[in-house]
């Protein structure tokens, strides 16, 4: 955590300048603390803004960049010095870092008050529409009769008091991490996946058994599907049946097509399982997602699932190092969308994309850090950087 | 005839706190007479340790001290009231006690509709503090709501009413006043707390 500290006072004496060097020194394991003084910012007047002065704006970029801020004000007159006013004034005027930082208040007084009633008062300016601090409630720390709270290095001398501050000072750091999460919007909970395919959607075919073994022949009677030499028309072309089947079955990849509903409607049926990176039984087709996953793995289906239809991200990739070193698989779940942007469902597709990387890296001469072949393949051409915006490179 | 200091909370040259208190001087000219005090030319307070006040500080301070009675119009900034009136405030009560027992009425002015509430409220907490020690008029309250639009242009109240109510405020101040006057009992040791209040020798 990174504080700023605002020296509430502009008098050369201020025991609550102090007080703010104990802290940062004596809890320097809980924050850094940066003091700042605020007798060199001038009064504050409407007529004369000098809120682009140097001494405003230095102040103005510390509290925007800090975590929260500590302040500690003296008691005059009932209430917080006119210097410090003066200061909040400018920070509420045309510039607002406070606002939303969490603020906490400390004082010292001469008597037993300890600033009891400045620190009201400061509660209530921070609280006003232009400054919109958020100032941690309860927790107050007063130092009376500062005379005689410090030692002769301006250390407190009352190991209570000391105990006391620490306690508050660990509360701050838990009302700043608490506040920056209020700042930070709620993740709304995705609503559930239905693994179970049971909303038919527009194209489900319905009446026939999703689990059943021979899915595709039901269900392709059921609705008349073409096949053959059927001619197809495309955006943008027009293909027989054989000619899509042709053309999927030689993507360098297994291909997957589930619907909206989570339903496993389609692969690029090549080979048999045991031969595929992931496998596929002809039998599946038609499944609900949930009968296609061990139960184990549900969560993260139903996890991808809810991050592509609510469009968090567009692709989710798994690397699957379990093939061995001679092989870079990757599963990608790309979302589908209409033409309307509606959400249609997921292309996953699988591939092992070493034999690209390694014809890349013939041709460029590019070798990849870590790679136990790198040498070999480097004798030919000069050692090149691989740029990292590339995304070549591959940490083994 | 009374006489009466009014003091202009703010260092803004537009202020209609200002205003309010020209009306007051013009409107009640003929039951007391009063003076506007303005606070933009004090210096920035920071406790100097000489206590040599500034030479506008020490003015303000004899004419607050003939006065009969002082009447702050406070605007309101950030809940509170300005800076600059604290500063004053501050000066006024720095080896010089001026407000000890001096009847003062607080009236305000803002641009909304809250008429300077809070600012109000803070500024009778700090006008009880041992070093001001002013006799604030009580139950008493003057907010000059959407005070933009609050005066005619001859910088007349436009609203008759509010009028009605100023006039029944001002003249009971000036009865206060003599009541105050006949507060003495405990003015003396009242004096001699603010003297006291010295920051270093406790």
């Amino acid at each position: 955590m990174k504080y700023v500290g605002i020296v509430g006072s502009n008098a050369d004496l201020s025991y609550n300048r102090y007080l703010l060097n104990f802290i940062k020194k004596q809890y320097s394991d809980l924050f850094e603390l940066d003091i700042v003084e605020i007798k060199d910012i001038p009064m504050f007047n409407q007529d004369n803004d000098q809120t682009n002065s140097q001494p405003i704006q230095e102040l103005n970029q510390k509290i925007l960049a800090a975590d929260g801020v500590i302040i500690a004000t003296p008691e005059h007159n009932h209430t917080i010095p006119a210097s410090l006013k003066s200061v909040l004034e400018w920070l509420s005027f045309k510039i607002h870092p406070l606002e939303n930082k969490p603020v906490m208040i400390v004082g010292a007084s001469y008597y037993d008050q300890g600033s009891s009633r400045a620190q009201l008062h400061l509660r209530q300016i921070l609280d006003a529409p232009g400054v919109n601090a958020i100032v941690m409630p309860g927790n107050e720390f007063l130092l009376g009769r500062v005379k005689e709270a410090f030692d002769e290095n301006y250390n407190l001398k009352d190991q209570g008091t000391i105990d006391f501050l620490q306690s508050v000072l660990e509360k701050f750091n838990a009302f700043v991490s608490l506040v920056n999460r209020l700042e930070t919007p709620e993740d709304k909970p995705l609503p559930e996946e239905d693994l179970y395919s049971s909303e038919p959607i527009a194209s489900t075919i319905e009446g026939v058994d999703m689990a059943a073994e021979d899915w595709v022949e039901q269900a392709a009677e059921k609705v008349g599907a073409v096949e053959g030499d059927t001619y197809v028309k495309l955006n943008r072309g027009i293909l027989t049946v054989d000619q899509i089947n042709t053309f999927l079955a030689s993507m360098p990849m297994e291909l997957t097509f589930a619907d909206e509903n989570n339903q496993f409607l389609y692969y690029n049926y090549t080979k048999e399982a045991e031969d595929m990176l992931a496998d596929r039984v002809p039998g599946q087709v038609g499944n609900p997602l949930v009968l296609c996953h061990p139960e184990a793995a549900l969560k993260n289906v139903g996890w991808v699932v809810q991050q592509l239809r609510a469009g968090n991200q567009d692709v989710v990739r798994i690397h699957v190092p379990t093939h061995g070193p001679d092989k870079f698989v990757v599963h990608n779940y790309q979302a589908m969308h209409d033409e309307e942007g509606n959400y249609r469902g997921i292309n996953e597709y699988i591939l092992d994309f070493k034999p690209i990387v390694d014809w890349y890296l013939k041709q460029t001469g590019l070798k990849l850090e870590g790679d136990i072949d790198a040498t070999s393949g480097a004798s030919q051409a000069e050692e090149v950087e691989v740029d990292a915006g590339s995304g070549a490179s591959v940490k083994s | 005839m009374k006489h009466l200091i009014g003091l202009v909370g703010t260092n803004s040259s537009q202020s209609t706190n200002r205003k309010l208190l020209q009306f007051i001087k013009a409107n009640f000219q003929k039951e007391a007479t009063v003076e506007l005090m303005e606070i933009k030319d004090f210096p920035v307070f920071n406790k100097p340790a000489d206590s040599v006040l500034p030479e506008i500080v020490q003015e303000a301070a004899e004419k607050i001290e003939k006065a009969d009675g002082v009447i702050i119009s406070t605007p309101e900034y950030d809940h509170a009231i300005p800076a600059a009136l604290i500063n004053a405030l501050n000066w006024l009560s720095y080896d010089v006690y001026p407000f000890v027992d001096k009847p003062v009425m607080i009236t305000g002015a803002s641009y909304g509709t809250l008429g300077s509430s809070r600012a109000q409220a803070q500024l009778r907490q700090i006008l009880d503090a041992p070093e001001l020690k002013a006799r604030i008029m009580p139950s008493s309250e003057f907010l000059l709501s959407h005070s933009l639009q609050a005066f005619d242009e001859d910088n007349r109240l436009k609203d008759s009413e509010q009028i009605e109510k100023l006039s029944g405020l001002f003249a009971d101040f000036l009865v206060f006043v003599d009541l105050v006057n006949q507060l003495v009992q405990a003015h003396e040791s009242n004096k001699k707390e603010a003297a006291n209040f010295s920051w270093e020798n406790i």
